[in-house]
């Protein structure tokens, strides 16, 4: 036949590669033409002489002990094996062996087909560098990172044994506050009339301060620690924040500033603990009335969004540099000019604030525009399940029907000539104040209230008596004459009526229905 | 995860007593087919694949634990604790050996013997210590494994089926047979071959057998002789084969020789 395989023994001998035969411990049987020419030997040479390991370099050697042969053991054959074969001369060849193991009369025979790999190892060289500089960037990176993990493991602990001392600080600072308290409280009821009155409301106002400091101090522990409770209920925020300001309306008399207070016009309902929201609102006011030089403007408002009240309370103070907006809400931090002007304090203030609004699943932001030019915070809260805000219509309308009408109030309680007054700017009313009724009378004849709102235990002559003098004024009869008393029953509205008042009002006075006695405005 | 998934445990055989066999570095349990089944019938036989190897649970390879032999010491005393109750013959090759003298340490009542399978304290030559390598020699190993795991899908796979050895090997064990993770084994070879467990060999009281190839590379006869003078108990026998695997190459001269020291040890 044409096509006929030459002698086997001829192909085994003109292969296309090396081709060696071995016993189970490698030693060399036969090899072919191109096998004697690479290793650089004459097949006496080998047969029965060298061994294929020990052609191999140590290492090598060692994979092939421990990979090769066992594989080849099991498995009968491996293959691409890529290792080094030392030459006569002791040049490294690269090498790439194939070996497949046979019984042959009962002899274990490794048959081993080896091709040169230079140009390949020389790829895969390369390749394998590429991939170590990789796998080196890499360590690195996992190495920074966890020394990264590790420093942020070591400052949770210093953070946490800070929050732990600052509480056991706080606890055992209040524990002597409470008998100085009550010692001071004995010692004003003794001598809070004699020579040393100023002494003691020295001694009280610090106290108080100090008190106020160490729970907050106490208070912000609780938050850092996750231990502080709230106890919800559903709160009315606009009388909260209504009372919130009539609380400090003193101190901000005091400082000077004007407090402007826009309050939405119907309840607005979150689940919260209405101390504690007391507590973020007069805060966020102390704030302002401290970072506020005198004479100033704070506006505290109330809205209520979709799903969201918001309390705004803005100043014209000293502001806040666009950098220290990020870390206003963080413990101990104080912008460096009001350390500077000694307003004291610890700067907890405000990290109190926020935990306290996140506690409620709220938010809080600071906004201002610079050094100099006010603060504005705004707290976010979430409106309590089912809660809706009123239709807007209803303030527009409300506030529209009072503005601009003329209204005096009279009253000898300060504060609560204050709040009245607050609440009717609110509605837009034009408003003027008396603390007794000959001041009343004599702020009547040029203010011309057309609106006369009257307290009925003054000091100076009782509001049934002021009212028939103010009917006695010019313009006196068409006066909306008011009567609040404390006293709602029948006899006393009559009593009123008789005394030529036009409504009377029970004590504390409802604005909702205050408001819908007020005249619409006089047009001109 | 169990222990017995961790290390793939494989627990066979029965006798009062339990035989414990770790393998060597490079494969896994499958080493031992030609030489565990001659006692599956005088002893419970247990074989496992040491962490990181064979089917043992990759991710309970822990590079910290497992940075020295003493981690692997600790999983084998797991395993005892798992599935033996009394002291145990210990079998271990390459590698294990010394995994298992340091278990013995840790815990000789766990072990009535141990069989030493080709053993070595300390590759690397040390002064008069002649280990048989040079940190050159392992860092030449490690850039061959680092070539032949290039592509380790493939490579050493038996190319030619139907080879004389092959018929009685089930499908899954050819295609898994010392198919190791290329990092974890390159890891593996630095704490094996980097290790020098030499200042332990005389805390070791466990009777032991050195079972030591004729011509062995990687533990030669100066390292056989070292162990058998530093141990405190020790039989030393030694097989004529070539090769660092007399349990697969020469299983029949290998378990003469254990049953010998056995007969001895266990008495």
């Amino acid at each position: 036949m044409a096509g006929a395989l030459p002698d086997s023994r001829i192909l085994f001998e003109r292969a296309a590669c090396a081709l060696l035969a071995t016993d189970a411990n490698g030693l060399i049987l036969h090899a072919n033409g191109l096998a004697c020419s690479w290793l650089g030997y004459d097949l006496e040479e080998l047969a029965g002489k060298l061994r294929m390991p020990d052609l191999l370099p140590v290492g090598a050697r060692v994979f092939h002990h421990t990979h090769c042969l066992p594989i080849l053991q099991v498995q009968g054959s491996v293959a691409e094996i890529q290792v080094d074969l030392r030459n006569r001369r002791q040049e490294r060849l690269p090498m790439l062996i194939n070996i497949v193991r046979h019984q042959v009369d009962g002899q274990v025979v490794d048959q081993w087909a080896l091709f040169k790999a230079s140009d390949r190892r020389a790829y895969e060289h390369e390749l394998r560098t590429a991939r170590k500089a990789a796998e080196a960037a890499l360590d690195a990176r996992r190495e920074a990172e966890h020394q990264l993990q590790a420093l942020n493991a070591q400052l949770s602990a210093a953070d946490r044994r800070k929050d732990e001392f600052l509480a056991t600080l706080s606890h055992e600072l209040r524990n002597p506050l409470a008998p100085m308290r009550s010692a001071l409280d004995v010692l004003k009821l003794k001598f809070g009339r004699g020579a040393e009155e100023r002494l003691l409301g020295a001694f009280d106002r610090q106290l108080r301060h100090l008190t106020r400091l160490v729970d907050d101090l106490m208070e912000i522990s609780r938050i850092t620690q996750g231990r502080m409770q709230l106890r919800r209920a559903p709160v009315d925020l606009s009388a909260l924040v209504h009372g919130a300001a009539h609380d400090l309306a003193a101190t901000i008399e005091a400082a000077g500033h004007t407090l402007r207070l826009q309050l939405a016009p119907a309840p607005v309902m979150v689940d919260g603990d209405a101390t504690r929201l007391a507590q973020v609102v007069i805060n966020l006011l102390t704030n302002a009335v401290k970072y506020t030089p005198q004479g100033g403007t704070i506006d505290l408002v109330l809205a209520c969004e979709p799903g969201l009240a918001e309390i705004r309370v803005r100043d014209t103070g000293i502001g806040i540099p666009a950098d220290a907006l990020a870390t206003v809400f963080e413990m101990f931090s104080q912008l460096e000019p009001a350390l500077e002007r000694a307003r004291g304090g610890l700067g907890i203030g405000l990290a109190l604030v926020r935990g306290i609004v996140e506690l409620h699943g709220g938010s809080i932001r600071a906004d201002s525009a610079g050094p100099g030019r006010g603060s504005e915070f705004t707290v976010r809260l979430p409106l309590a399940e089912g809660a809706h805000c009123a239709p807007s219509g209803m303030a527009a309308d409300a506030g529209a029907a009072a503005a601009g009408v003329r209204i005096l109030v009279v009253d000898d309680n300060h504060d609560a000539a204050h709040m009245l007054v607050m609440a009717l700017q609110l509605f837009g009313c034009d408003t003027a104040v008396a603390h007794t009724a000959d001041m009343a009378l004599e702020v009547a004849d040029t203010f011309r209230p057309e609106v006369a709102l009257l307290d009925i235990g003054l000091p100076d002559m009782n509001g049934y008596e002021l009212a028939r003098r103010l009917r006695l004024l010019p313009g006196g009869v068409a006066m909306t004459l008011i009567a609040a008393t404390g006293w709602g029953q029948d006899k006393d509205r009559q009593r009123a009526f008789d005394a030529g008042f036009d409504h009377h009002l029970t004590k504390p006075i409802d604005l909702d229905q205050l408001r819908t006695l007020l005249p619409q405005a006089t047009p001109g | 995860m169990s222990v017995k998934l961790r290390h793939n445990v494989r627990v066979t055989g029965t006798g009062p007593a339990t035989m414990v066999f770790a393998h060597g570095f490079g494969c896994d349990q499958t080493m031992w087919r030609f030489l565990a089944p001659v006692y599956e019938g005088r002893f419970r036989t247990i074989t496992y694949d040491l962490a990181g190897s064979g089917s043992s649970d990759r991710a309970a390879y822990d590079r910290e634990r497992h940075a020295s032999l003493h981690g692997h010491a600790d999983d084998l005393l797991e395993i005892l604790d798992a599935f033996a109750d009394g002291p145990v013959v210990f079998v271990g090759h390459s590698v294990s050996t010394m995994i298992g003298l340091l278990a013995t340490v840790k815990a000789p009542a766990r072990f009535a013997a141990q069989v030493m399978v080709g053993p070595s304290p300390c590759y690397i030559n040390d002064g008069g210590y002649v280990g048989g390598f040079t940190r050159e020699d392992i860092d030449e190993l490690l850039e061959t494994m680092d070539a032949n795991y290039l592509g380790w899908s493939s490579s050493l796979a038996p190319v030619i089926m139907g080879a004389p050895n092959q018929p009685f090997l089930r499908a899954e064990l050819t295609d898994s047979f010392c198919r190791n993770d290329p990092d974890i084994a390159k890891h593996f070879a630095r704490v094996t071959f980097l290790s020098d467990h030499r200042a332990d060999v005389p805390h070791s009281t466990v009777p032991a057998l050195i079972l030591q190839c004729s011509d062995d590379l990687i533990a030669p006869r100066t390292v056989g002789d070292y162990l058998h003078r530093h141990l405190p108990v020790s039989t030393l026998a030694v097989i004529e084969n070539v090769g660092h695997c007399p349990h697969m190459s020469a299983p029949t001269e290998s378990s003469r020789a254990i049953d010998a020291f056995l007969a001895d040890t266990l008495r």
